[in-house]
């Protein structure tokens, strides 16, 4: 009867808190922020986590994950609104949504649209859930046996892939963002010798930088700036009747439900890719695979589900790492385990240890979320429409204020300030030369882990790299990391293009000696 | 943006990053490698040295991979025929726009919350960039811009100049004023602006009492439900005090 204890917890987590009227308060309030700020052309997810985590800063750990999660689930939920209704997704993650929900609201179908993106988006929410239970016992349980040399490779891992799968320019773009953040990770006082490094005789530098600046200054600046560079304003939407939850035909599409959370999970697992990638796969491979692929862009119902569970599911993807790992697999997420970290939570392997509970805490917690958040798209759509039609060069300036108090209240220190414009104004001109942001975040959170990682290493190994070798997890990785890197080489593209021909030729002629046998 | 700009900026960016990572592997070489730090003798794996070294190699490496491909793809030679050609250059709207939004920022984060009142602070910085964008009128943003740029450098002479302590000396919040009678010009200003441009007054009522409204609610919220101290709490705040803690 072992197994029926996580559930015992998950249910008596439930139970606390769908009884505690604060909490549901609090629940229903932050994912109605998050929609509105996932609906919001300039405003994200990761955004609104960053400037809820300050308003977070007195309340306890529970009350604090419930107001997180809230607004991560909805603001992810949330850029189907001006995807579906005004062809702009509200972030980046809806974007594929875009494009056959805004056909679906030209014919006049826009509530049954909202409907199947809210009922897919809980689906997605859910069975990310269900993920996080599954597999978090199994991947501490293997974190448990990784060495220092497994931490490092794990570390380089996520900033390799990060950069690789999120530069839409050059890849190796992504790459010197992620060395970029892991520069800035060195700055301060080094965590084995407490040697200054790059710290220019300046005190407020000793103890590194401070990760909300930093991410408030990546997100949150560049969005003001090109917010208002752009004038991003909604004016007219497409009118919205009644949205019904779309229960049958949702239904039908089961085993795209199924193929689209899985994509999600798998996406959001990935270190620092976010949900964007993840609906724009989950949308390629449900064309792929769909019995009507020419309806997809023309308002095909399956592509809008494809791309909303994806999107969605990707939350639950992202928060295993996150929690088992302290490797945080999307941007919100990275933004979470600065929260995690300033409510005295070290994500990682000894979680399970020190707060046994927390995993099923935060899957109660999203359970919680996604049916808010469906409560929400069923019933508040007008409301968040006329929200939307506020005009931005007043919205976006009270964000400004947010994002500066938010970076000050957190250590109290105006330097925080001087730091975030700063890494704002440099993150929008990487912005602008598509430089991705996502891996420079990652090399500034995981900086830290990989220096300590390698250097306690090789202080064990006597600075020999010969268990790299002799491990099969860190042999793994080296590998994959080296494959990511040699795949950018034209040499290796070369051979890799040629072995593959090769592959197919032969293929070929056993097919044809099968025929003609 | 397109592809022959980007490569424009690709190859002046990895300039920058070449630069760049000479001066960190510079700096890095001053790590104690092999000399003992700390009550630590120091091996090339244990040193903090490390990782710099590492992230300066990658840099350098990478960054000259950008500068090849920036020269093989033309953005060198568009980026020399673009400096040859810069007399011809056109300071665009959207550059315009940046520019605003960032004075804004720069005179709010430097200037105002580290000397002035944060209510005021927070009160002059909505009141400046939502009047410059909210008419959406580029000749009255351009005078609005360049009326508060002036100001701008004013205060900063005042605040960072001996002459900010002659002024605080005097009276306890002389700076403060000094910014609210300047609110109150920019008010009464921008609406006389306004006319000219035939933008309707109705529409600066909004602007001010969002102005007004959003410090008074953050203000309270972080100073006395989040016990934050406020960066600088002036006569504004001073007063806010006073009013709490009577009714409590």
């Amino acid at each position: 009867m072992e197994f029926l204890e996580p559930l015992t917890i998950f249910l008596t987590n439930i139970v606390g808190l769908i009884t505690n009227p604060v909490s549901m308060l609090i629940l229903f309030g932050s994912v109605v922020m998050g929609i509105i700020f996932g609906a919001t052309p300039g405003l994200t997810a990761t955004l609104g986590v960053a400037l809820l985590t300050t308003l977070t800063y007195g309340m306890d750990v529970s009350t604090a994950m419930v107001a997180l999660m809230g607004i991560y689930v909805g603001g992810v939920y949330g850029g189907s609104y001006t995807a579906v209704l005004v062809n702009i997704p509200g972030t980046a993650a809806s974007a594929a949504t875009a494009l056959d929900g805004y056909p679906l609201a030209l014919k006049g179908q826009a509530g049954r649209a909202l409907g199947l993106t809210t009922t897919s988006s809980a689906i997605g929410t859910v069975i990310g859930m269900v993920f996080v239970v599954l597999l978090s016992p199994i991947i501490s349980s293997l974190a448990l046996e990784f060495t220092s040399f497994e931490f490092f490779l794990l570390a380089l891992f996520g900033i390799v892939i990060s950069g690789t799968l999120t530069s839409q320019d050059l890849v190796y773009k992504g790459w010197i963002a992620g060395l970029i953040g892991l520069w800035m990770s060195t700055i301060g006082r080094d965590s084995l010798q407490f040697y200054p490094r790059f710290t220019f005789g300046m005190t407020e530098l000793d103890g590194g930088l401070d990760l909300v600046p930093v991410l408030i200054g990546a997100f949150g600046i560049p969005q003001i700036i090109q917010s208002i560079r752009d004038k991003i304003q909604i004016k007219d939407t497409q009118k919205v009747d009644k949205v019904l939850p779309e229960f049958g035909t949702v239904l039908k599409h089961t085993p795209t439900i199924i193929r689209s959370s899985l994509i999600g999970v798998g996406i959001g697992a990935v270190p620092g890719i976010g949900e964007d990638i993840a609906g724009w796969v989950s949308y390629g491979t449900a064309k792929k695979s769909s019995k009507h692929p020419e309806e997809f862009g023309n308002g095909s119902v399956e592509a809008v589900i494809s791309t909303e569970t994806a999107n969605n599911a990707c939350i639950g993807g992202a928060m295993i790492p996150l929690l088992n790992l302290g490797i945080p697999g999307s941007p919100p997420a990275a933004m979470l385990l600065g929260a995690f970290l300033l409510h005295g939570i070290q994500p990682g392997p000894m979680l399970s240890i020190d707060r046994p509970t927390f995993v099923l805490e935060i899957t109660a917690i999203l359970l919680l979320a996604s049916i808010a958040m469906w409560v929400c798209g069923m019933f508040l759509t007008k409301q968040v429409i006329k929200v939307l039609k506020f005009p931005t060069s007043i919205f976006m300036p009270v964000i400004a204020v947010l994002c500066v108090i938010g970076s000050y209240a957190l250590g109290m220190r105006v330097f925080n300030l001087y730091l975030m414009l700063p890494i704002g104004i440099i993150a929008y001109l990487l912005t602008e030369m598509k430089y991705p942001i996502a891996p420079l975040i990652i090399g500034v959170i995981l900086g830290n882990m990989c220096d300590q990682n390698l250097r306690r290493a090789l202080m064990v190994s006597k600075g020999s790299f010969l268990p790299v070798f002799t491990r099969p997890v860190s042999l793994v990785l080296v590998l994959v990391i080296l494959i990511l890197i040699a795949g950018q080489i034209p040499f290796f593209q070369k051979l890799q293009k040629k072995m593959g021909d090769s592959f197919k030729s032969i293929f070929k002629k056993k097919n044809k000696t099968a025929d003609a046998a | 943006m397109e592809d022959k700009k980007l490569r424009q900026y690709d190859f002046v960016t990895a300039l920058v990053l070449i630069l760049f990572s000479i001066w960190e592997l510079l700096a890095t070489m001053q790590m104690p490698m092999k000399e003992s730090y700390g009550g630590v003798q120091n091996s090339w794996y244990v040193s903090p040295a490390l990782l710099p070294l590492i992230v300066g190699l990658g840099i350098l490496v990478l960054g000259t991979v950008l500068l090849i491909n920036s020269i093989v793809t033309g953005g060198a030679k568009s980026f020399i025929e673009s400096i040859k050609n810069s007399s011809k250059m056109v300071i665009t709207e959207e550059t315009k726009r940046i520019f605003t939004v960032l004075l804004a920022l720069f005179s709010f984060i430097f200037i105002l919350i580290p000397n002035i009142d944060f209510y005021l602070s927070i009160n002059m910085f909505l009141l400046f960039i939502t009047v410059a964008f909210y008419p959406d009128v580029e000749e009255y943003r351009k005078k609005i811009t360049g009326q508060y740029f002036i100001a701008s450098i004013v205060l900063a002479v005042i605040v960072f100049s001996p002459l900010g302590g002659i002024i605080k000396g005097v009276l306890k919040y002389n700076l403060d004023i000094l910014v609210l009678l300047y609110i109150i010009y920019f008010n009464i200003n921008s609406r006389i602006l306004a006319k000219k441009y035939e933008i309707p007054a109705k529409s600066f009522r909004a602007l001010t009492l969002v102005s007004i409204i959003v410090p008074l609610i953050l203000c309270p919220l972080f100073r006395y439900f989040l016990l934050v101290p406020l960066p600088v709490e002036g006569g504004i705040i001073k007063l806010m005090n006073l009013l709490y803690y009577t009714i409590r």
